[in-house]
């Protein structure tokens, strides 16, 4: 089973949904309704399956907010800071954060994907 | 108390893991239960102030656990204004901190399963406290909080709480409090350990899955009045 099908499965059993529901272009929040406890439960579910610990903070982007204004704060590039921060993401999913943080939050099922293949 | 809750236990067919965290306390659990009860429970080294001990817990033991009963709570005694500052923070760092983490850990194989059920043997001694235990009520406080808010965070993904308020319970401290005062109207309201571990089967038990995110005060309506 693949990476992104593990996690199709582990999504659809916390939140009721059906597979069909779910791409790598889904947006955990926007589009799913993850509430917090929701998150919480993905986060044990991966670590249990995959056998890996998941630092939370990074595999749900939580501080991308604080490390944008930290990088303006600091002068340096967003870019590159936030590649350096979540070095899991490929450049052109950060150049998408990036035009999309406006609209809200911005988790994908694929930056899961991404997190979870590199942590394997 | 705890031995006593682990017999009953063993008796209806729960495998129970006691901690430990001295060797005199190893010892006691081995002449007590292991006798009768060879292979029927386990034992785990778990020291509130030492935090490394918490890796003893590994995921895969963390996995099996249905139950957990929590009674760790040492005595410290002192009048807030006359207290020293570094036992306080270790109390405090000891007490909840380290509670907290061990909460954490369990909590999230539970929800990994769906299926936990956590009961904290707290005391009236929380809500009511005499002078001299204010960081001891404190501490009993905050552990109470992170309990309830376990139960109410995790209560609908099948992992749920209650803390429980034993009043004076004849028995360990409370045994020595009362025979040190020989308070006549407190003798009619001591408890045996019988009471407690009964309780906190039934609290176990899917009887009582309708207390959640809870604090049951246990003490024969000690603190109900004046």
């Amino acid at each position: 089973m693949t990476v992104e099908n593990i996690l199709k499965d582990i999504l659809c059993d916390i939140l009721d949904i059906d597979l069909s529901d779910i791409e790598p272009e889904t947006y955990l929040i926007r589009d799913l309704d993850a509430e917090s406890i929701d998150l919480l439960e993905l986060a044990v579910n991966i670590n249990q399956q995959f056998n890996t610990s998941v630092n939370e903070d990074d595999l749900f982007l939580r501080k991308l907010r604080f490390y944008l204004e930290e990088a303006e704060e600091r002068g340096i590039e967003k870019n590159s800071y936030l590649k350096n921060k979540y070095p899991f993401l490929p450049n052109d999913r950060i150049m998408e954060i990036l035009d999309d943080i406006e609209k809200g939050p911005v988790l994908k099922m694929k930056d899961l994907i991404h997190y979870v293949t590199r942590q394997n | 108390m705890g031995l006593c809750l682990a017999q009953r236990m063993i008796e209806i067919g729960i495998y129970p893991m006691l901690t430990w965290r001295t060797e005199t306390g190893f010892q006691r659990i081995q002449n007590r239960l292991e006798v009768c009860f060879k292979e029927r429970f386990d034992t785990l080294l778990i020291d509130f102030s030492i935090p490394e001990t918490l890796k003893t817990l590994s995921e895969k033991t963390a996995n099996t656990l249905d139950y957990t009963v929590d009674f760790v709570q040492d005595n410290y005694e002192s009048l807030i204004a006359g207290a020293c500052d570094e036992t306080v923070h270790d109390y405090f760092l000891h007490h909840v901190a380290f509670r907290a983490a061990l909460l954490k850990k369990i909590s999230r194989s539970m929800l990994a399963r769906k299926k936990g059920r956590m009961i904290y043997v707290s005391s009236t001694a929380a809500i009511r406290q005499n002078p001299g235990q204010g960081f001891y009520a404190a501490a009993k406080q905050a552990s109470e909080t992170l309990y309830r808010n376990i139960g109410l965070e995790l209560g609908d993904r099948g992992v749920t709480t209650v803390s429980l308020r034993p009043g004076y319970v004849d028995a360990g401290r409370g045994k020595a409090y009362f025979h040190l005062n020989k308070n006549e109207i407190l003798k009619n309201k001591l408890l045996d350990v019988k009471h407690i571990t009964d309780t906190i089967l039934f609290l176990l038990s899917d009887s009582a899955e309708g207390f959640n995110a809870s604090e049951l005060v246990m003490d024969r309506g000690m603190t109900a009045g004046k």
